[in-house]
Formats: C-alpha cells, sequence, structure tokens
C-alpha cells in the first residue's frame, strides 16, 4: 500500500515546448514522467498551422508554389518538384531533358544541405555544439551555389511548370564540382567528430528501437523506415523525373535504433553526391521550359505524385474540377507519420533518450501541421 | 448541411482575440513605459549613459524561432555571419535571462497565449524584433481566407524594429540587432565593431556573393 | 531481389470489394476502391493482411446528388495505400452517412490516429471507436469550426471532380458539367 502512494507521489507533468531549445519547431509534448522516466509522451501539434490546404483550394494552381517551399523549408525544392510534376502529370506536360537534369541537381544539393542541417541539430539537443558549426560551413556552400540561380536562400521557388525558371551556367557547375570534392574530404572531420565519439555512441546505440512492422503500422518512410532495414525509398521504388538513368545504392540499416537512422543519412549523402556528379557529367543541351499556356485547365478527376523528400515519402493528391484552381488538394508530409509512433515508442524510456529519439526522427514542425 | 456554412458566425475574429489578449495580460507593461518598467527611483545622466551603452552591447536573445525565419537566425549565430560579435553571444532558451525576443515565424491563433506568456516572463528591459513578414503583417498568410493567422506579432507585443524578409538573410537580422543598439543609445556601432568576411566562394570566378 | 510485380485486384475483388483497375501514368495509383461504410474495416484488415502500409485519410467536401441528400452529407473520406516492396498504390473513397460517423481504423493501423482527427477537425467527420477524439490542429476551444468544409455556391457534384469514364453507380443523373467557375 505504502509502496504504490509513494510511486503516486513521484507522478508529475511535464511540458516539453512549444518554445525549447531544440531546433525542430513549436511542438509541444505532454509527458506524464515518473521521476526520470516517460509515461506516456503526447505531442500536441497545431502551433504553426497555417492552413496551406485551404489556400491550395483558393488560389489558382500556379500560385501555390511559394507554399510548397514554406512547408519545409530546410528541403524546400523536392516539395517544388512534387508539384511541379503533379501538375504536369495532370495537364499531361512534357518536361525537356535538360530541366529534369537540373532539377535533380538542385534537389540532390537541397537533400544534403538538409541533412547536414540535421546532423548539427542532432548534435545540438545530444549537447555538443562543435558539429553544428561544421555543418553550417558547409552549408553556407550549397546556400551559395543555390543563390546564384534561384535567387534565395532557403525558401526557393526555383521550378515551373514545365521546366525551371532559370538556365545554370559555367560557374554554377565549376561551383558544384568545386564543392562536391570539398565535401569528400570533410568526411574525415565528422568520422572522428562524431561517428566514432563514444559518448555519441552511447547514446544513440539501442534507443528508440523501430519495428518494421511498426513502421507498417504508421506508414513511416524515409531514412527512419530505411533504420530499420527496409529498403524503400521513392526514388527506386517509384521512380520518376530522370532517376532512373543514375547509379546509386539505397543505404539501410539492420537493427532500427538512433545510430542506425543517423549511419542512414551520412551515406545518403554520399549517395547524393554521386547522383550530382552522373547528372553534372551527362548534362545535355537544350530548351530548360516547355512551352505552357499561361492558365492551366486541370481536367475532372484526382491524381497523385509522390517524390523522395529528405524525411521520407511525400504525397501531392489533387482532386481538379475542371477550372484551374484545384478543388481539393491534399499534401501527405512524411514527418506526420514518423512523429505519430512517439506515443507507442516513448512509452517507459529515460527523458534524455525521449530527446535523442526526437532528434533522430528528423522533424520539421511546419510541415506537420501545414 | 447549409446551416454549417453560416461562415461568418463561426470564423474566428483573430482581431478581437488579438485584442482579448492584449487587454487582459499587457496592460500594466505598456502604460508604465516601454523599455524601464516602473522606471528607477534614481536617474543620473552619466549612470545612465552607460548602462544604456552596456545593454546595447550586450543584448542576449531569447530562441524564439518558429518558422522558416528560425533558420536563417540560427544561421546568423554560425561561423560565417556571427552574431556575438555584437553582443549576442548566447542565444537563451529561458526568457528569464534574455533581454531581446526575436519573434521568427507565424504567430498563430494557438501560439499567440505562449507568445504573451514568453513575453511576460522576460524582465525588464526588454526590447523585441519583428524577424520576417509573417510576424510584421501576417506575410504570405495575410489572404482572404484566413482563418488561423494573427496578422503581425505587433497585435500582441510592442515591437521595436521590424526586419523584413521572407526569410530575410543574416545580413538583415545584424542589420535589426543594430537598429536595436541604436535606438537604446542613440548611436549607430556604439563599441566599434568588426568587417564582414569575404565569402568563401569568392575564388570561383563570376560567381556573385560578397 | 526483382520480384515479379504482383497485381492485387483480384485479392480484394475475392473479399468482395468493388475494385478498379485505372492507369498509373494518368493517376498516379493503381487500384481505385469504392466502399460502403460497413466494409471500411475489413478493407483496412485486408489490406494489413496483405502487407501495404497507409499513405494518408483525408476528407473531400461535394455536393450531394439530388434525391440522395437524404443519406449522404456530401463528405467524402479517401484513403491511400501503398507498398514497401512493390509499386502498387490503392485509393479508396467512402461516402459519409449523414450522422457524419464512420468506423475507425485506427486499432488496425495506429497511423491512421491522427489522420482521423485531422479529417474531423477539417471535416467534421467522427470516427466511430477513436480512443481521442480532440483537436489535432486547431485550437482546442473551438471544436466545431470545420475550416475546409466549402460555401454554398463552390460545391460541386461529385461526377464534376471524378474521371468521366468512372462515373460512381450513386450518381443516378448525368454528370452536367458546369462552366464558368
Amino acid at each position: 500500500m505504502l509502496e504504490s502512494e509513494y510511486q503516486e507521489h513521484n507522478r508529475f507533468f511535464l511540458n516539453m515546448g512549444p518554445q525549447h531549445p531544440s531546433t525542430h519547431g513549436v511542438l509541444l509534448i505532454v509527458l506524464e514522467m515518473e521521476g526520470e522516466y516517460v509515461l506516456d509522451p503526447q505531442p500536441v501539434l497545431g502551433f504553426i498551422h497555417r492552413m496551406h490546404e485551404k489556400m491550395g483550394e483558393s488560389r489558382p494552381c500556379q500560385n501555390f508554389m511559394p507554399n510548397t517551399a514554406r512547408m519545409d523549408y530546410v528541403c524546400a525544392l523536392p516539395y517544388n518538384h512534387g508539384y511541379v510534376s503533379l501538375i504536369e502529370r495532370k495537364a499531361e506536360i512534357e518536361v525537356p531533358k535538360r530541366a529534369e537534369y537540373i532539377r535533380v541537381i538542385t534537389s540532390e544539393l537541397n537533400r544534403i544541405a538538409s541533412h547536414l542541417l540535421w546532423l548539427g541539430a542532432y548534435l545540438l539537443d545530444l549537447g555538443a555544439f562543435t558539429p553544428i558549426l561544421y555543418g553550417f560551413d558547409d552549408r553556407e556552400h550549397i546556400l551559395d551555389i543555390l543563390e546564384s540561380i534561384t535567387g534565395s536562400r532557403l525558401t526557393y521557388c526555383y521550378y515551373r511548370f514545365g521546366g525551371v525558371y532559370q538556365d545554370i551556367d559555367d560557374t554554377f557547375i565549376a561551383a558544384t564540382r568545386a564543392f562536391v570534392k570539398r565535401l569528400r574530404k570533410r568526411y574525415s572531420i565528422y568520422e572522428k567528430l562524431v561517428t566514432k565519439n563514444i559518448i555519441f555512441i552511447k547514446r544513440t546505440e539501442n534507443v528508440g528501437i523501430v519495428s518494421p512492422d511498426m513502421a507498417l503500422r504508421y506508414g513511416m518512410t524515409g531514412p527512419n523506415l530505411r533504420g530499420s532495414g527496409i529498403a524503400y525509398d521513392v526514388r527506386k521504388n517509384e521512380p520518376y523525373s530522370v532517376y532512373p538513368e543514375f547509379d546509386f545504392e539505397i543505404p539501410v540499416g539492420e537493427q532500427g535504433d538512433c545510430l542506425d537512422r543517423y549511419m542512414v543519412r551520412v551515406k545518403e549523402i554520399e549517395q547524393s553526391l554521386r547522383i550530382i556528379e552522373q547528372a553534372l557529367d551527362r548534362l545535355p543541351d537544350g530548351p530548360i521550359r516547355a512551352k505552357v499556356p499561361k492558365n492551366i485547365k486541370l481536367t475532372p478527376g484526382d491524381c497523385n505524385f509522390a517524390v523522395e523528400a529528405a524525411r521520407g515519402e511525400l504525397s501531392y493528391y489533387l482532386v481538379g474540377d475542371g477550372t484551374s484552381t484545384p478543388y481539393r488538394l491534399k499534401v501527405r508530409v512524411p514527418s506526420y507519420s514518423n512523429l505519430s509512433c512517439l506515443p507507442e515508442l516513448g512509452r517507459g524510456i529515460l527523458l534524455p533518450d525521449l530527446v535523442s529519439i526526437l532528434g533522430s526522427f528528423d522533424l520539421v514542425i511546419p510541415e506537420i501541421d501545414r | 448541411m447549409g446551416e454549417e456554412n453560416k461562415r461568418s458566425q463561426i470564423t474566428p475574429d483573430l482581431d478581437a482575440y488579438a485584442a482579448h489578449l492584449k487587454s487582459e495580460s499587457c496592460q500594466p507593461v505598456i502604460e508604465q513605459g516601454r523599455e524601464y518598467g516602473e522606471g528607477p527611483l534614481l536617474r543620473m545622466k552619466l549612470a545612465d549613459t552607460i548602462m544604456k551603452l552596456c545593454q546595447a552591447n550586450s543584448l542576449w536573445p531569447m530562441t524564439f524561432g518558429i518558422a522558416c525565419c528560425a533558420i536563417e537566425m540560427m544561421g546568423t549565430g554560425m561561423a560565417r555571419f556571427d552574431i556575438s560579435r555584437y553582443g549576442s553571444e548566447v542565444f537563451r532558451p529561458s526568457p528569464r535571462q534574455s533581454d531581446l525576443m526575436i519573434v521568427a515565424g507565424t504567430v498563430n491563433k494557438k501560439l499567440a497565449p505562449v507568445l504573451l506568456t514568453l513575453y511576460e516572463q522576460m524582465p525588464s528591459p526588454k526590447w523585441v524584433i519583428a524577424l520576417g513578414n509573417c510576424a510584421i503583417s501576417g506575410g504570405p498568410f495575410k489572404v482572404k481566407e484566413n482563418y488561423n493567422i494573427i496578422e503581425g506579432a505587433d497585435k500582441l507585443i510592442p515591437v521595436d524594429v521590424y526586419v523584413p524578409g521572407c526569410p530575410p538573410r543574416p545580413e538583415g537580422l545584424i542589420e535589426g540587432i543594430l537598429k536595436v543598439q541604436e535606438k537604446i543609445t542613440g548611436i549607430r556601432h556604439p563599441i566599434p565593431q568588426n568587417r564582414h568576411p569575404k565569402s568563401p566562394l569568392k575564388k570561383v570566378k563570376g560567381l556573385r556573393v560578397k | 531481389m526483382v520480384k515479379k510485380p504482383k497485381d492485387y485486384k483480384e485479392d480484394f475483388l475475392h473479399q468482395g470489394f468493388d475494385a478498379n483497375r485505372t492507369d498509373y501514368s494518368q493517376r498516379g495509383y493503381h487500384l481505385e476502391v469504392a466502399l460502403n461504410v460497413n466494409q471500411v474495416r475489413k478493407f483496412a484488415q485486408t489490406a494489413y493482411d496483405l502487407g501495404f502500409y497507409i499513405v494518408f485519410v483525408a476528407g473531400l467536401h461535394v455536393r450531394p446528388d439530388e434525391g440522395q441528400d437524404k443519406e449522404n452529407s456530401g463528405l467524402e473520406v479517401v484513403y491511400q495505400f501503398a507498398r514497401y516492396d512493390q509499386l502498387y498504390r490503392i485509393k479508396a473513397r467512402v461516402s459519409a452517412p449523414k450522422s457524419l460517423e464512420l468506423p475507425t481504423i485506427s486499432d488496425i493501423y495506429q497511423g491512421a490516429d491522427w489522420h482521423e482527427r485531422e479529417t474531423r477537425d477539417l471535416y467534421g467527420v467522427v470516427f466511430d471507436g477513436h480512443p481521442n477524439m480532440k483537436p489535432l490542429l486547431l485550437a482546442e476551444e473551438d471544436p466545431d469550426f470545420h475550416p475546409l468544409l466549402k460555401e454554398e455556391e463552390k460545391l460541386k457534384f461529385l461526377a464534376e471532380v471524378s474521371w468521366p469514364s468512372a462515373v460512381p453507380e450513386v450518381a443516378k443523373k448525368e454528370a452536367e458539367p458546369e462552366t464558368g467557375r
């Protein structure tokens, strides 16, 4: 009797967020704690709900482009890519080859930038301040390269229906090749500083193990799923754009703990570099934008398009009604399904382990809240 | 179904909500004077000047990064743009230990009470920078069908400096901090600062960087 | 590692669902299923047994057909499932009845938990048996505010927003596209 009373007194509720020093965004997790153990984490969303789907239904499809970049701002170009490819599939627009290659190169550069930011932010959550400085330094190189053709540093709206907005030139190609060479030399720094660090390994090994069945029930995709051993990547499984022409691998983990998810993302950076090199070698000449009518009429019916964003499978679902305004636009974001497994995964773990799991999921909250 | 579509009755009136939040909680702080809260009992000009110089050169921001502008705020704190040469050495997550609140992102109806609570928890003197178009006026989300976004952080809390952009460049945020320093002391660059370094990509011929 | 791609249409027809094969390059999914309210749980169980993962659960607001608006509320719910090992996407659609209640699938697919809460927030469709039907994205103080419901003049019939060859059986009158929108 006395012991259960003692246990009752040790229980309390703790609010983690919505303003907390991790950089995931405004997420509130209500934790029912007993001492240092988390009994039941319940995420509360909606602090950055910016009504993107409502805006998608209220304006012509061309005007939705800035919204796509603001959903996931860290890795905005795959979001652009998904949306323009969706409209191109619906309106049956053929994209010139050079534009497809430029799209792939810029998307992969953005994916590397996103993974570098994630690496820095994850280590910052775990308490290490140095890797984020190195990660941001490498990322600034990418931002300079992309700024020279798109004009923005973060929220890009570079793709248009039928191609891209501006052509790339020799300085872009020279700068990208120089960057690829530079980043390959920097791997040893990250390895020595992070991957072989005993503190990091102790905090991430055997923590937050996601089983393949759990991933299926929650619909998880992306590096979180690949860490559990399932080799599912939309670029290989459901190829779009010119990805079938490139030779790259899908890194897979074994156990599904935080260390596996980390290793999958680090290896993905190398695979993205391979894709960029191959694309630069084979870049064809030609027009960068197809002739597209000013007002695209979306035929009645629904259409779906899936791309691989840095966080997983991103799906756009459009219902057209004959005008140029979509009747319904649904965006299925990867972090939504990835985060929804937290109540089941985080039962009975230590609070620092919860921080480690959240960081390894690579969440961007504005895309969850759309 | 017709009854449920009476949108004018159920669409939340966001300006009224913001005014309601502002009236209940913020009134004491605004009435008694912006910068010094209740005001000191004794004021001496030399002491004031020295205090303001010290405050301006040591503005510690609170991390209230909400959305996209938060990444540019982080980028400003990193090695390339380095906000700590202007005095903001550390970004404090706790409002009790900071004196500059950088509202970086869109303020939501659900987030408005959180913003007010954090503002009230900050001790005076305190300053606010509204970073990005969303914090200034709602930005790209100030649309006809808006049902959720408070159009501007200044509907809730008094703002000192507005930094436009979507998102603004890190240089913009640094300019904003310099403007706050100018507002406090009356002089720009109270203590001479370092120059901005050249970009590492300058070596690539023809690439347009500073 | 290359398995022969399998067509799952037969597995679903076998269980009694109204499944049709669609053109993937036109629509982005392979199989289209029209469900009844009481077939939803059986469908989810079949998909789980066959190894599909849940992609999303979304709502859609259309004008209920004439004469059917006693039973139909005009709200549709769209489910999408896909596979990890092979490219195969399924889209299932169900009409919510007048009481706006549908059975939940969150005990079979826990990921549908949040999707259903969001659909309730944005459209008002309530899922029976869901453990926690509280607002997810919107503020707790307005549980009755459903932003994505369309206004009366902007509603269209389901036939006007569907592909011409797949007009569902429910729409008995001919689809007359209203131009000039």
